[in-house]
C-alpha cells in the first residue's frame, strides 16, 4: 500500500476510512479520508454502492474525487475510486482527481488503465445440462476405457512377443525390484488378512452349521472356499490397492515431470523399461502370494476349528487332505496370472494417462485401484461360470 | 518500526546460523532490507540464498540468530501477530507454486479469502485487475495452471503474491527459465509494479541483466555470511572479493552491465 508522501503514519493518527459527498459551486466532490485499503474495502464498497450517482442539472457541473484526505491507498482503494469515478463519468459528470501525490497518481492511473479491460465470459450451464453432460462423459469414458485397455493389452502382448525374440531387451534389475516391492513386501499384510478372514469364516460357519448339527462340515466349507475364492480374491484386491496404485503413482509422476518424454527421445521404449517389468513381476508374484494367502486362510480356519470344535492341528490337516483335491487348488491358482495382468495393465495405463497436475495424478491413482478391483471381480465371475460349465 | 539514517528497515536479520546435518551454510549472517528498495541476493549455488528467503518467511527455522519483521522479532510473535504479518508480504516461488486444482482467478483470490471477508464480485474484479497489472490477458483467468506456459505461470504467481497489496514481495529466481525477451519484460514489470504499488522487493536471482536493470542494491552471500552489500555499479567497480570479482567482472557481467555498454559504444 502507498502512504501519503511516504511519511510514517502511526495507526492512531489516521482518520477512519470513509468519504462524504458535497456540492461546492458547480462541482460535486467526493471527499475521501483515511485508509483506502483492501482491509477496509468491504465497508467502503457497501457505502459506495449505496451512494447515488449525482445527476448534473446542467453540463457545467463537474465531478471531483478529492483524495487529499487519504492517508493510505492500495489497488483495492484505487479500484473503488475508479469505479465511482467511472459511474459519475457515465452519468454525464466530467470527473477528475484532486489532491493526489505523485505515487498516488501513478497507482490511480494504472488502475484506470487496467480497469477498462473487459471481463472474460464464462459459459453458464444449467443444472439439467450439467447432469446430462456428466452422464454422457461417464458413458463415453466407459467405452473409451475399454478401448484403451484392449489396445494397451495388445501393445503389451506385442512387446512381450518381441521380448521373446530379443531377450536382451528385458530389464532384470527392474523386474527383481518390482518382484521385491509388489511381492515379498506384500507378504506380511496378505498373510495377516487371509489368516483373519479364514478364522472369521470358520467361526461363522461353525455357528451357522450348528443349527443342523453339521459343525464339522465348516472345515469343508473353509477349505474349499479358501482355495477357490477367498485366497485369490483377497490377494488380488490387496495387490490392486497396494501395487496397482503404486504403479500408477510412479509412472504418473514420471509422466508429469516429462521423464517419459525424455525416455522416448533417448530411444528407450517406456513399454520395455516401465510396463513389461511390472507386468512380469506381478504375474510371477501374484500366484505366489495367492499360494501364501491360501495357506494363511487354511491356517486361520485351523486355529478357529481348534478353538471352537476342539479339532487338533494334526486331525485338521488329516481332514483337509480328505477334503481338498488338487482341482480345488488349481481353480484358485489359475485365476492369479490373469488377475495379475489386469492389475498391472490398469495400473500402468492409468499412470501413462496422467496429465500435468497433481490433481490428475490423484484421480488416476483412484481410478486405477477402482478399475483393477472391479475387473478382478469380473474375471472371477467369468471363471466361475466357465469352470461350472466344464464341470469343475 | 526500525528507522536508521531516515530509512525504514522492514526486515532485519542478525547473526543467523544454520546448518543441515554437518554442512554449515551460514555462521553469522546479517542483513537489512529497507522500505522501497529492490534488493537482490546473489551468491554461488549452495550458499543458501533460497534458504535465507525461507528463514525470513518462517518456513525454515534458523539454528541461531534473530529475524525482525516490520519491527517485531519473529520468534516472539503470537499466531495472530504472525497472521497479520503474513498479510503484509507476498511470495513468488520459483515456478509460481500455483494451486493446480484452482483456476488462475481462484488462485489470486486465495489470499483474499483467507485473510479478508470481501464480497465475491469485488474479489473477481480485484483479481482481474491484478491479472491485468501483471500483464496477463483476461482469457487466462479461467485457465488452470497446467494450461499456462512457464512465463504465464510466473506472472500468475506474482498476481497471487500481490493479491493483498503487500508491502514487500519475495521473488525466488523470478527470471529463471524465461527466454531473454520474457525475462526483460518481467524485469520491467517488477520495476513498474514496485513504483506503482510502492513495493519493497527482495529477490533471489542469478540473472545479471535483472541485477543491472532493476536492482537498487545487491547483497552477496559467500563465506557463510553476507560479505558485501552495495549498488551493482559499486560492486562492479570495486569487487574486493574473489567471488564478487568473478561474478560482476566476468564475461557475462561485461555483456550485461550498462557501464560496459557505454564504454563499447563510446
Amino acid at each position: 500500500m502507498l502512504k501519503r508522501d511516504n511519511q510514517f503514519v502511526l495507526q492512531t493518527e489516521t482518520e477512519a476510512p470513509g468519504f462524504r459527498v458535497e456540492l461546492r459551486g458547480t462541482t460535486f466532490r467526493l471527499v475521501a479520508t483515511g485508509a483506502w485499503t483492501v482491509t477496509e474495502a468491504t465497508v467502503l464498497d457497501e457505502e459506495l454502492k449505496r451512494l447515488k450517482v449525482p445527476i448534473p442539472p446542467s453540463s457545467d457541473f463537474t465531478g471531483e474525487m478529492d483524495i487529499s484526505g487519504i492517508a493510505e491507498i492500495d489497488t483495492a482503494g484505487a479500484w473503488l475510486l475508479q469505479r465511482t469515478a467511472g459511474a459519475w463519468q457515465r452519468g454525464g459528470l466530467k470527473t477528475r482527481y484532486a489532491g493526489a501525490t505523485d505515487s498516488f497518481r501513478i497507482l490511480i492511473e494504472e488502475v484506470h488503465r487496467r480497469g477498462q479491460t473487459e471481463k472474460p465470459e464464462i459459459d453458464t450451464v444449467t443444472p439439467l445440462q450439467q447432469i446430462l453432460d456428466t452422464t454422457q462423459t461417464s458413458l463415453t469414458s466407459i467405452w473409451s476405457d475399454a478401448v484403451a485397455l484392449t489396445s494397451f493389452l495388445g501393445e503389451v502382448s506385442a512387446a512381450s512377443v518381441r521380448l521373446v525374440r530379443e531377450p536382451w531387451r528385458f530389464r532384470p534389475i527392474s523386474f527383481i525390484h518390482h518382484l521385491d516391492h509388489a511381492g515379498l513386501r506384500a507378504l506380511p499384510i496378505i498373510f495377516l488378512i487371509c489368516f483373519l478372514i479364514g478364522a472369521v469364516v470358520m467361526q461363522q460357519g461353525v455357528v451357522q452349521l450348528s443349527y443342523f448339527g453339521a459343525e464339522p462340515m465348516a472345515v469343508n466349507m473353509v477349505a474349499i472356499l479358501s482355495l477357490r475364492e477367498v485366497g485369490i480374491l483377497l490377494t488380488s484386491i490387496m495387490v490392486a490397492g497396494r501395487s496397482g496404485s503404486a504403479f500408477t503413482a510412479e509412472i504418473g509422476s514420471m509422466k508429469m515431470r516429462e521423464e517419459i518424454d525424455a525416455m522416448r527421445t533417448l530411444g528407450i521404449d517406456p513399454m520395455d523399461t516401465l510396463v513389461l517389468p511390472r507386468v512380469a513381476a506381478l504375474v510371477v508374484a501374484l500366484p505366489l502370494l495367492t499360494f501364501m494367502g491360501d495357506i494363511a486362510a487354511l491356517a486361520g480356519g485351523g486355529v478357529m476349528a481348534w478353538v471352537m470344535l476342539g479339532l487338533e492341528p494334526p486331525i485338521y490337516i488329516d481332514k483337509l487332505q480328505e477334503i481338498i483335491s488338487f482341482r480345488h487348488f488349481m481353480v484358485g491358482m489359475i485365476k492369479a496370472p490373469f488377475a495379475a495382468v489386469v492389475i498391472a495393465l490398469v495400473g500402468c495405463l492409468e499412470g501413462l494417462r496422467v496429465q500435468g497436475s497433481a490433481e490428475s495424478l490423484g484421480s488416476h491413482v483412484t481410478a486405477a485401484v477402482v478399475k483393477a478391483i472391479f475387473l478382478v471381480i469380473c474375471i472371477d465371475g467369468i471363471f466361475a461360470m466357465f469352470l461350472a460349465g466344464i464341470g469343475q | 518500526m526500525i528507522i536508521e539514517d531516515g530509512r525504514e528497515i522492514l526486515i532485519r536479520v542478525r547473526e543467523l546460523a544454520k546448518s543441515f546435518g554437518s554442512h554449515q551454510i551460514w555462521e553469522s549472517l546479517s542483513l537489512d532490507v529497507y522500505r522501497g528498495e529492490i534488493l537482490a541476493i546473489v551468491g554461488g549455488s549452495g550458499q543458501g540464498k533460497s534458504v535465507l528467503m525461507r528463514v525470513i518467511t518462517g518456513l525454515v527455522q534458523p539454528d541461531k540468530g534473530i529475524v525482525t519483521l516490520f519491527g517485531e522479532e519473529e520468534h516472539t510473535l503470537t499466531p495472530q501477530a504472525r497472521l497479520a504479518i503474513e498479510k503484509r508480504w507476498g511470495i513468488l516461488f520459483q515456478d509460481g507454486a500455483l494451486f493446480s486444482s484452482l483456476t488462475v482467478l481462484q488462485n489470486i483470490q486465495v489470499p483474499m479469502r483467507e485473510h479478508l471477508d470481501l464480497p465475491q464480485s469485488m474479489m473477481d474484479d480485484l483479481a482481474l485487475l491484478k491479472l491485468s497489472m501483471v500483464g496477463l490477458p483476461p482469457e487466462a483467468a479461467h485457465k488452470f495452471p497446467s494450461e499456462l506456459s512457464g512465463g504465464m505461470r510466473k506472472r500468475a504467481g506474482l498476481a497471487r503474491a500481490l493479491a493483498l497489496d503487500p508491502e514487500i514481495v519475495f521473488l525466488d529466481e523470478p527470471t529463471a527459465g524465461l527466454d531473454p525477451i520474457g525475462a526483460t519484460e518481467f524485469d520491467h514489470l517488477i520495476r513498474k509494479l514496485q513504483q506503482t504499488l510502492g513495493l519493497t522487493v527482495y529477490m533471489v536471482t542469478h540473472d545479471l541483466d535483472t541485477i543491472f536493470t532493476v536492482c537498487d542494491r545487491v547483497a552477496v552471500l559467500a563465506d557463510k555470511k553476507i560479505v558485501r552489500t552495495g549498488s551493482p555499479a559499486e560492486l562492479q567497480s570495486n569487487p574486493d572479493h574473489p567471488w564478487i570479482e568473478e561474478y560482476f567482472c566476468g564475461e557475462r557481467a561485461r555483456a550485461a552491465s550498462p557501464a560496459e555498454e557505454r564504454r563499447v559504444v563510446g
